[in-house]
């Protein structure tokens, strides 16, 4: 059979009618979905911080956390105080590198001036190599 | 001298003849495309060289030949016909892909759909010209550009074709370059190939990782014949976003799908006996499948023009062209031709986009039609 008629014969007018209008269907239905998951995502990241929140707000703070001004002393020793308790947390001799990732992690303001301020007060010492310790 | 004619008379050259000739020919292109022209040598080689391997004539009973039962090729070839090595193919494929282009502009998955309209147009043209209908689904599929769906449906359906249907679906995934670019200009005008896409939005992980599993629901609800090729597909994927199991990711995305790659071609390359390959079925399949992947290349094109009319922000039409589900070699052909026009106008993310939703769309078309002819 050949021509029109094998198609009639085999029902292929109404595979191919219907065949793409499922595809066009299926795949239009997905981008619907995909087009308004960012937004699904959102509402789950809200609600997710939201219940993470509740608790923080009541939270005591952890022995390892370290309070910090949100501004620090002009008096040099004051801020060297302060700084100690990076120093307690790390080994001696250390690199700078050490206290500016402890600083960062307490969210200490400008450590790099700091540091820098520590240095011109001898209170950082440098070892050579790369490596201070700290003139108690 | 008895013993030496006999061995004489079972050696290749006693044995060969025209077709096996022709045969070794095609191969031998084949090989030659891929290593001096770089027409996708991932897929052309090992198939080239199967063809080559396919078509040494030998003594048939000694267990040789792919169709001889208990022939080392034979096993081999067990992984086309029972449609392993496609969904392992998938299952790489996956692990590969990257939804995000997707996922921040989600219209351009329409063009993946209206692209194939190449399958269900040579559906007809197959049943026309005297394929039965699940022969002329085997056909049709080759509109969907995609070779391991092309061999799923082929072997569930009509597995006496896998050989021309495999050959002329990778001939022409490979022939990309040389089919698609003059569609492209033939359907768009230069104004059209010099529109910008904006920059896409970008995607979160949780996104990403919910997408596989939003998509495997949908598409195998819908069409569950399609499961065998996008249940590894999007498996693959989850392996890929979740960043879990990056050590299978990696191994799904490189030596699982080019082992598979490997055995796929040269099989499927070894299947075309000349004896068994050389008919005018054969003929009318390549004619079928250049007709059916034409088709689909211009559909997705007219389709993305159709959307301009109704949309603010235009989009590029050449993204049409990037509908068919040949990953990425037209993705790649539709930016090049976008860079052609203009150097700074750079289209592969968003094609990538459109091939990704092509890969979805054909393994749902070739659900369609197994449950159709079921």
């Amino acid at each position: 059979m050949y021509g029109l008629e094998a198609i009639s014969a085999y029902n292929g007018w109404a595979m191919a009618i219907t065949g793409p209008l499922i595809v066009m269907s299926g795949l239009i239905i997905l981008s619907i979905i995909i087009s308004q998951l960012h937004k699904v995502v959102a509402i789950f990241d809200k609600k997710a911080e939201q219940t993470t929140e509740l608790p923080t707000k009541n939270k005591v703070k952890s022995k390892n956390e370290i309070s910090v001004p949100k501004i620090l002393p002009n008096d040099i020793l004051e801020t060297a105080k302060i700084y100690q308790m990076i120093i307690d947390k790390i080994e001696q001799p250390f690199e700078l590198n050490d206290i500016y990732k402890v600083a960062e992690q307490n969210n200490f303001p400008h450590p790099i001036l700091t540091v820098s301020r520590l240095r011109d007060a001898g209170i950082l010492i440098c070892e050579g190599e790369g490596l201070f310790i700290w003139n108690r | 001298m008895e013993l030496l004619l006999q061995f004489l008379s079972n050696t290749g050259f006693y044995l060969a003849d025209y077709r096996h000739f022709v045969m070794l020919a095609v191969g031998s292109l084949f090989v030659y495309l891929a290593i001096a022209k770089k027409y996708e040598p991932l897929l052309l080689l090992p198939i080239g060289f199967g063809v080559l391997i396919g078509n040494i004539p030998f003594f048939k009973g000694f267990g040789l030949g792919i169709y001889e039962p208990n022939s080392v090729l034979h096993y081999l070839y067990f992984g086309v016909t029972s449609g392993l090595y496609p969904s392992i193919v998938f299952l790489g494929l996956g692990a590969m892909t990257d939804f995000s282009s997707l996922l921040a502009r989600p219209k351009l998955m329409l063009l993946g759909a209206a692209a194939q309209t190449g399958i269900w147009v040579t559906l007809l043209s197959a049943m026309a010209l005297g394929f039965m209908p699940k022969e002329a689904a085997s056909i049709a599929i080759i509109g969907g550009a995609d070779g391991p769906t092309s061999i799923f449906l082929t072997a569930k359906l009509a597995p006496h074709l896998i050989g021309p249907i495999a050959i002329a679906a990778y001939s022409y995934m490979a022939l990309i370059p040389i089919i698609q670019p003059p569609i492209m200009r033939l359907l768009t005008t230069r104004k059209e190939r010099l529109i910008h896409m904006p920059e896409p939005r970008d995607v979160s992980k949780k996104e990403l990782m919910v997408f596989p599993v939003v998509g495997l629901f949908l598409c195998c609800f819908l069409a569950p014949a399609s499961i065998p090729l996008l249940g590894p597909f999007f498996f693959g994927n989850i392996m890929k976003e979740s960043g879990v199991v990056d050590r299978l990711a990696n191994t799904a995305r490189t030596s699982v799908i080019d082992t598979a790659t490997i055995f796929l071609g040269l099989t499927v390359g070894a299947s075309t006996q000349g004896d068994v390959f050389l008919t005018t079925k054969s003929v009318s399949i390549f004619l079928l499948g250049a007709v059916a992947f034409s088709i689909a290349t211009a559909s997705g094109i007219v389709f993305a023009k159709i959307m301009n009319l109704f949309m603010k922000e235009k989009i590029n039409p050449l993204l049409g062209a990037a509908g068919v589900s040949a990953v990425p070699g037209s993705a790649r052909e539709v930016h090049l031709v976008g860079l052609k026009e203009d150097p700074t106008n750079f289209l592969l993310m968003h094609a990538m986009a459109c091939n990704s939703s092509g890969v979805i769309g054909s393994a749902i078309c070739a659900g369609i039609l197994w449950s159709f002819m079921m």
